[in-house]
């Protein structure tokens, strides 16, 4: 089969997933169920088979063309894309299959997973992408079914706040993408990924704004600030699809999308980027200290990791080594980007089947002493805390932490010293997240009946995770059999360290420092041990987390209301009232003017006949 | 001499005229019809159209006036009614008078262009059959078969007119 | 030597033309209306016979033959309208006629 076609049916199987379940198993949950988790291995067969097999093809059609503009479909697959596509097919397919565990009895589970498999295509569509227009359209479709899905449980009020607030505040960020990309196309007049690049080869000169708009998209769909409101909110989804969107596919769509235009990008715009990243980082790891959802907690942590990611493509996106394909700082951004996916799925799917085991209960203050009734979902989630706080060697979060904290410290001190004051809050919160849910005693009745869920479809996609979030950071040598060769376009560009030993040392003072801290000021009890012990610091952070929300609020009820007002007066009673019907009231005027004409009188019309022959007498003898 | 009949026949039908407007019953008005008609044959016979003071007295007189008889007698119960002066009547004798100024004027403006008033200079071409036949035939010819084709039209349509139809419910 | 000319003719015209336009205006019956319409019919016809006369042309008096024939045409048909519209509305007075009005 030619990779072409792979890539054609690989993309369109979770678009006929969804089409089929839509059309005719609306009712029925489990078949639909079973319709999408196929669709799900056929997309991860498929993306498995074209990334290992070392198909590297571009394919493109046209799609429609008005006179000089085209707009074209087509695919472009390089190393980039199998990375991006070897995760969404894995990822995505353990997440299928741990919702046949989670929603099992769920009572709308056709909804469920008919938006999945959209979300599916829709994510494939992204990766494929060979040209910015069909990247924004499928951009557009991965928000929608982000908004189909977070409302899953569409009677909770909150929830559909949620995935308004999420669907509005990705628009924001798409209306500068969009500005970006018709820019794009007015000054190089093409915006197929390949031609951009051999435009722009030799260091030819690139307007700044370019970059920036573009950047605007990852702005809003990966959540950076301060277009990052709407991630924490979006946990009023259920847990698969926050495993699934909100942390592994759709929110690294915005990485993906940076480093396919890094080739696009000018210094002025890369400091931005970096300085966005960072602050993002650290804003969101300050945030996450004084949550006590346990979904909140890895929200926040998703938020900061892309940071993480965000300011690595900053630093490093500039530095190209000689006959590389992509930038150091591309490299460094998506192989975070890849153990992320791995070990932040694993740390949602694992908070799933904690709370699926808790019966509903995500407050971390009521869990406890889950260690022994849950044991494997103990250890897996144990696995994915130590990746991302970089156990030296172990785990995959190591080589991609150390990668991009290498990067800061050649390029910008201070973005490495915030970087490195993040990753201990991030081991701090982590393991505080870890110690209150699993050890101590049960603090509440669903806490002390949990148990694991089933295992074929619960626990074996955390064990697939568990392992990759162990093996997925060594990108070669002899235990490099996860990614083989077929990757090394990307993973050759890694940044390392000449001498791992300071690293090593870095490494494990981060993790003594901040999972010690968080050992110590936790012990397991009902209330948050920094609030009883700092309550300073304390409400301090909860302030911090707050204050975005409140001033978006603020500036929604007296600007954006207000002009909506206006325009409403001037749709409804100029447009509509004045023009629209005055215009056919005024035609109306002349029917009732001829209406009075018909008095049924013959004398009356004997009269209009002499009206109009002294006219004609008057035309045709000149008078008027 | 001929002026005198001039305007003897003048009168008549302008007096005729007046009394078709004026009477109130209708018969009386369709026999004063009747009487301009003749007026009108008098004047066509002092302009030399004798064929047209003939056809004039059978088709108009003959015809059309018998037929306006039958009709009214036929559907007119009513002997007549009393036309009060009213404000439509003012109102149509002003138009009346109105009309008959412009048009005298427009007349008498354009005197000077009308040809001699000699009659007898003038060789009255009206007066043989032989020149109607000649137009009639020749240059006039599409006229004649279409005012032919007319006339099936409308005898065709008076048929239909008379016809009662069944079930029609009457606007009242 | 007649002096009358084509200018009497003419103001006979006229005159007759004007005293049908107002019976046409004032009367109520339909019929004298329609006989009113004859009158002016006529008026026209010696017009165009006076000027024939006096231009020394063929084409007026050949015209009013088509006058006379179309004439006769539209009073038959006008009068079966009428026949008709008495059976319907069982009169014939224009007054009473206004099944159009408002």
């Amino acid at each position: 089969m030619e990779p072409t076609q792979i890539a054609l049916y690989t993309l369109l199987s979770p678009l006929v997933s969804a089409v089929v379940i839509a059309l005719f198993f609306r009712r029925n949950g489990t078949i639909a169920a079973t319709i999408s988790v196929a669709s799900a291995a056929v997309v991860a067969a498929g993306g498995l088979m074209l990334a290992y097999g070392g198909h590297r093809f571009e394919a493109s059609m046209e799609w429609f063309r008005f006179y000089d503009f085209g707009m074209s479909l087509g695919f472009k697959f390089d190393d980039l894309a199998a990375v991006m596509i070897a995760i969404v097919g894995v990822v995505g397919f353990c997440v299928h299959l741990f919702s046949l565990g989670y929603m099992a009895d769920d009572e709308a589970k056709a909804r469920f997973f008919g938006g999945l498999s959209i979300f599916m295509f829709s994510m494939l569509g992204i990766v494929l992408a060979d040209n910015l227009f069909m990247m924004f359209v499928f951009w557009e479709l991965v928000g929608f079914s982000s908004y189909l899905l977070i409302n899953h449980y569409c009677l909770k009020q909150s929830a559909a706040e949620a995935s308004k607030k999420a669907f509005i505040v990705n628009r924001v960020g798409d209306f500068g993408f969009l500005i970006g990309i018709l820019m794009c196309y007015g000054v190089y007049g093409t915006v197929n990924l390949s031609e951009l690049a051999m435009a722009t080869t030799g260091g030819a000169l690139v307007a700044t704004a370019i970059p920036l708009l573009l950047f605007c998209g990852a702005l809003g769909k990966s959540a950076q600030m301060p277009l990052h409101i709407w991630l924490p909110d979006a946990m009023e989804g259920p847990t698969p699809v926050s495993a699934l969107i909100h942390a592994a596919t759709m929110v690294a769509a915005g990485i993906y999308m940076l480093c396919r235009i890094e080739m696009l990008m000018v210094a002025d715009a890369l400091q931005v980027i970096m300085w966005v990243g960072t602050v993002t980082a650290l804003y969101a790891a300050l945030c996450a200290v004084v949550q006590s959802d346990i979904k909140k907690v890895l929200a926040y942590s998703t938020l900061s990791q892309l940071g993480y990611m965000v300011a690595a493509f900053g630093l490093g996106a500039g530095q190209t080594n000689s006959g590389a394909m992509f930038s150091v700082g591309a490299a460094a951004a998506m192989f975070h980007l890849t153990t992320h996916a791995f070990f932040k799925a694993l740390l949602f799917l694992g908070s799933g089947s904690v709370i699926h085991g808790c019966h509903h209960e995500q407050d971390m203050f009521k869990m406890g002493g889950l260690l022994k009734k849950m044991p494997l979902t103990a250890i897996t989630m144990l696995i994915g805390v130590l990746a991302i706080g970089g156990l030296p060697f172990v785990t995959a979060g190591f080589f991609s932490k150390d990668a991009i904290l290498h990067l800061a410290q050649v390029t910008n001190p201070a973005v490495f010293g915030i970087l490195v004051f993040t990753a201990v809050l991030t081991t701090f919160y982590m393991v505080r997240m870890w110690k209150l849910t699993f050890l101590g005693s049960p603090r509440s009745d669903s806490a002390s009946h949990a148990h694991e869920g089933g295992f074929m479809t619960m626990q074996l996609p955390l064990i697939i995770l568990a392992v990759l979030s162990i093996f997925g950071g060594y990108t070669h040598g002899a235990l490099g059999f996860v990614y083989g060769h077929s990757f090394d376009g990307v993973w050759s560009q890694i940044p390392h360290p000449e001498s791992l030993v300071g690293v090593v040392i870095m490494s494990l003072a981060i993790l003594g420092i901040g999972g010690g801290l968080a050992w110590v000021l936790y012990p397991s009890s009902d209330k948050d041990g920094l609030e009883t012990q700092v309550p300073g610091a304390f409400a301090v952070l909860t302030l911090l987390k707050e204050s975005f929300d409140k001033a978006y609020t603020y500036y929604v009820a007296k600007v954006q209301d207000r002009f909506a007002m206006l325009l409403n007066f001037i749709d409804q009673i100029l447009i509509a009232g004045l023009i629209v019907r005055g215009l056919a009231g005024f035609v109306g005027l002349f029917g009732l003017g001829a209406r009075a004409l018909h008095v049924g009188s013959l004398h009356a019309y004997v009269y209009w006949f002499l009206l109009g022959i002294v006219m004609l007498w008057g035309f045709a003898g000149g008078l008027f | 001499m001929s002026d005198i009949i001039f305007h003897v026949f003048a009168f008549l039908t302008i007096g005729s005229s007046v009394a078709v407007v004026i009477n109130h019953n209708a018969v009386n008005s369709a026999l004063a019809f009747l009487v301009g008609l003749f007026g009108v044959a008098g004047l066509f016979v002092l302009l030399d159209s004798f064929l047209l003071a003939v056809l004039m007295i059978l088709v108009y007189a003959g015809a059309v006036v018998a037929l306006f008889l039958f009709i009214i007698m036929l559907l007119d119960m009513k002997g007549g009614e009393r036309n009060a002066f009213s404000k439509p009547t003012a109102i149509a004798g002003l138009i009346g008078a109105a009309l008959l100024a412009v048009c005298s004027t427009s007349l008498a403006k354009g005197f000077n262009l009308l040809p001699a008033a000699d009659a007898a200079s003038v060789i009255p071409v009206g007066a043989t059959l032989r020149n109607y036949a000649d137009q009639l035939f020749t240059v006039y010819l599409l006229p004649v078969q279409v005012v032919g084709f007319l006339l099936l039209i409308a005898m065709l349509g008076v048929i239909v007119l008379s016809k009662k139809f069944e079930g029609l419910e009457d606007v009242k | 030597m007649s002096s009358i000319g084509l200018f009497h003719y003419l103001m006979v015209a006229t005159l007759m033309f004007s005293i049908g336009f107002v019976g046409v205006l004032i009367r109520k019956n339909t019929l004298v209306i329609y006989m009113c319409l004859e009158l002016m019919l006529v008026a026209s016809t010696i017009a165009l016979v006076a000027f024939s006369r006096f231009n020394g042309t063929m084409d007026g008096n050949v015209f009013v033959f088509f006058i006379l024939t179309v004439a006769a045409a539209e009073v038959a048909v006008g009068l079966a309208i009428i026949v008709a519209l008495f059976r319907r509305r069982q009169t014939v007075q224009v007054d009473e006629l206004n099944a159009l009005k408002n």
